[in-house]
């Protein structure tokens, strides 16, 4: 779809060198530099130009978690973000959540043992979320579904405390409905390459990416949009210092087996 | 077998299943039809006679069901989800299929290495139209010339996108020289004549059929809704895999080449013992097949390198089983062979709870025509193989995306992709060969052999489940 004309979008300079110079503080410049700091703009463009963009030019919500990628060790390592809100967030709603992981951390060391891709896990209690942080090897879904099936009492455990939680218990008898949620509350990724945005919003709509071209201009507006569908993200797939390693691999160099 | 067996405390019963799942027909000859739903009671009045045992113009389903006589032909069908919908599934009820299913093979791309040469984007008609592909029919039979028959037959209620045809090359080989369907899973109460011997632990129903008890303690997989649909059903990735044939040989000659000048060579191969590889085979001749060997996991006999790991020809007074095997951690089968890869058996991998649970029931034959390493060609052949099990996503995903590619299941072959067919490139490819005395030799810089040619998710209805898509109305 076409954005509509006129809508704000920073366009290319059509004029290679050839605007007078001496414009370049006018007022009238000066004016427009300042507009997305100026309240009635600001105003403006979320209340009235946003939600007209959105219904002209809705973004599917994009997947979340990594990516698979056809270099080997860009599948080792992934990040999972998994930001799940809770039924109860009042103190005392927390203190159980704090409770459940605590009463089953037994079983997911023992879980991180018999699994043998994850590099670390760990949850967070954040305004409205429980929220479980991972590092693992290779696909998601295997990750999932090998973890419920090693520990899916620790995962009713989480699902009893989150909104929606239910459908899911027990894990173990939901398994691809368990794995579809968390990877629809896994945040999304965004690309290290800020472009290649524009190829996961294709593959979501199910066109074949980049076939239709994309101009480099409209990349903040489709970020804008999709920002709006993918309200809380990752930056970037997260950064690793040295490169890829599995934790089979870690494990076995320090010589105290896989 | 009697019809109606308890088991796992679930009534199963052999005819409601299609016949192609839980044991091979061994035929000469399949030929795979991809067809389009464009009139869909056309469409429904055809399963609905074929389901019912076929009319004089429409052939009969081919259930589980162990036949008193052998038939002249055997028919079965897959329906992607665009076939369901084509046939009046609802949104609703689509959407109690895995993603995967519903996703479509083209759009799992990058899980399965479907990329360069193998993206879905490079598929040749008719799978280059996906959401067109709506049943994927199959017709085995002994007779060649039953084929375009059975074809009109069924051609007169669909559209015909495209035709796939497949046969047994001599001496139950696969391209690239190899026997093949040794090792299938194995299963309760079904009557397999090629698994008598076999003693491999037995396979749970649910590995290969909805609505019994996974190889996972606790796990069922979903049954899709309606539970006639979705009951005693199976999923099946068909895959299109062309083989270079004249690669794999060249290749092969490459790494003897470079093997016979590598220091450690007599580890590979004693020198003198060339005869136990292959009567005729010179030094060049005898690496060439343990470099093959290697990287499948078997002889291209068959022998398994696990039992035998030295001889082909092994004493014919200690016979190798080519099934009852096992792998440990001092096994001579490289853990990155295909083989291991793709099934661990019980040997030591990373993800220790994962031991024979993604089990694959492997349905496939060659197409293309023969191929003879004494005058190479570049024609295209391959496999046209099936890849069936309860659940794409638990099994052929997870054996293609962490085991087939990537090599997560050990750490010495992590990062690799599987030598034979992985989505190999010459700049990063590598593959460790075991050596006698422990050591290995790495070989790197081969190409992809296998690239990917179509295929689609197909769903595997029982026969009520036919009968069900049959009878539905709108
Ligand atoms: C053109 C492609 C392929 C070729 C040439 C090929 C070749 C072979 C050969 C020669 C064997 C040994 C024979 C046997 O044990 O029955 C084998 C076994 C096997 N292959 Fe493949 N294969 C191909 C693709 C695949 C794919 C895509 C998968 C699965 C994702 C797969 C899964 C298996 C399995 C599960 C076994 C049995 C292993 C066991 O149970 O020990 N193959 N293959």
């Amino acid at each position: 779809m076409k954005p509509p004309a006129g809508c704000g979008t920073p366009r290319p300079a059509r004029s290679r060198g050839a605007e007078p110079m001496a414009n370049e503080n006018g007022w009238l410049n000066q004016y427009i530099n300042s507009l997305p700091e100026r309240g009635w703009f600001k105003f403006l463009a979320t209340r009235v130009v946003l939600p007209y963009w959105i219904w002209r030019d809705p973004k599917p919500k994009l997947m979340g978690g990594p990516r698979i990628s056809p270099q080997p060790s860009e599948n080792v390592q992934r990040m999972m973000n998994l930001i799940m809100p809770l039924r109860d967030s009042s103190p005392i709603g927390r203190a159980k959540a704090a409770l459940a992981i605590a009463q089953n951390v037994d079983e997911i060391f023992a879980g991180l043992d018999n699994v043998g891709t994850v590099h670390f896990a760990r949850f967070l209690l954040i305004d409205d979320y429980i929220c479980m942080i991972s590092v693992y090897d290779g696909d998601f879904s295997n990750y999932i579904r090998d973890f419920i099936t090693t520990i899916g009492s620790v995962f009713d455990a989480v699902m009893s405390l989150v909104e929606g939680g239910d459908d899911m218990i027990p894990t173990e008898r939901n398994v691809e409905k368990f794995i579809d949620w968390v990877q629809a509350h896994d945040l999304f990724q965004a690309p290290d390459f800020p472009t290649d945005l524009f190829g996961l919003q294709d593959g979501a709509k199910g066109v074949t990416p980049n076939i239709a071209p994309h101009e480099l201009a409209s990349l903040p507006r489709e970020l804008i949009l999709q920002l709006h569908a993918n309200p809380n993200i990752s930056l970037g797939g997260g950064y690793r210092a040295y490169p890829g390693v599995s934790a089979a691999q870690v494990r076995s160099k320090f010589g105290v087996g896989w | 077998m009697t019809a109606d067996v308890r088991t796992d405390e679930v009534e199963f019963n052999v005819g409601n299943i299609q016949g192609n799942i839980l044991r091979g027909y061994r035929r000469n000859f399949v030929r795979y039809l991809m067809l389009e739903v464009t009139d869909r009671s056309a469409a429904r009045r055809f399963l609905a006679d074929s389901v019912a045992g076929g009319t004089s113009n429409v052939p009969g389903i081919t259930s589980a069901v162990i036949w008193k006589q052998r038939p002249t032909y055997c028919f079965n069908i897959g329906v992607t989800c665009d076939g369901l919908a084509a046939l009046g599934i609802t949104q609703d009820q689509l959407a109690t299929f895995p993603t995967e299913f519903t996703q479509g093979m083209a759009r799992r791309a990058m899980k399965l290495g479907d990329f360069g040469d193998s993206a879905p984007e490079n598929w040749p008609a008719p799978f280059d139209q996906p959401e067109r592909v709506h049943v994927v029919a199959a017709i085995y039979t002994d007779a060649q010339q039953d084929l375009d028959a059975l074809q009109d037959q069924v051609v007169a209620s669909f559209n015909l996108l495209g035709v796939r045809n497949g046969r047994n090359l001599a001496g139950n080989k696969v391209f690239f020289g190899y026997v093949d369907s040794i090792s299938q899973p194995r299963f309760n109460h079904v009557h397999d004549p090629d698994q008598i011997g076999v003693d491999e632990p037995i396979d749970p129903l649910g590995t290969a059929l909805l609505g019994y008890p996974t190889r996972y303690e606790r796990v069922r997989f979903r049954i899709p809704e309606p539970q006639e649909l979705g009951r005693d059903g199976s999923f099946n990735a068909f895959r299109v895999l062309a083989q270079d044939a004249a690669g794999f040989e060249s290749y092969l000659d490459r790494a003897a080449t470079e093997l016979l000048a590598h220091p450690d060579v007599d580890q590979l191969l004693t020198p003198g013992e060339e005869w136990r590889i292959g009567e005729d085979l010179d030094r060049h001749g005898a690496l060439r097949e343990i470099v093959a060997a290697q990287m499948c996991g078997r002889w291209r006999n068959g022998m398994p390198v696990a039992s035998s790991p030295d001889a082909q020809q092994p004493d014919p007074d200690n016979p190798v089983s080519l099934t009852n095997f096992d792998y440990d951690r001092m096994s001579r089968c490289p853990a990155g062979s295909h083989m291991r890869r793709v099934n661990p058996r019980g040997g030591p991998i990373v993800q220790r709870i994962a031991n024979y649970t993604r089990r694959l029931v492997r349905r496939g034959m060659s197409y293309g025509p023969d191929f003879d390493p004494a005058n190479p060609d570049d024609e295209e052949r391959g496999l046209l193989g099936n890849f069936i099990g309860a659940n794409l996503g638990a099994q052929f995903e997870a054996v293609m995306c962490d085991w087939l590619n990537l090599g997560l299941q050990n750490p010495d072959v992590t990062g690799s992709n599987d030598p034979l067919i992985g989505a190999n490139t010459p700049e990063t490819s590598w593959f460790d060969l075991s050596l006698k005395n422990g050591g290995t030799i790495r070989l790197r810089g081969f190409p992809r052999f296998v690239t990917t040619r179509g295929g689609a998710y197909l769903f595997l209805p029982s026969l009520p489940a036919i009968r069900h898509l049959s009878e539905l109305t709108d």
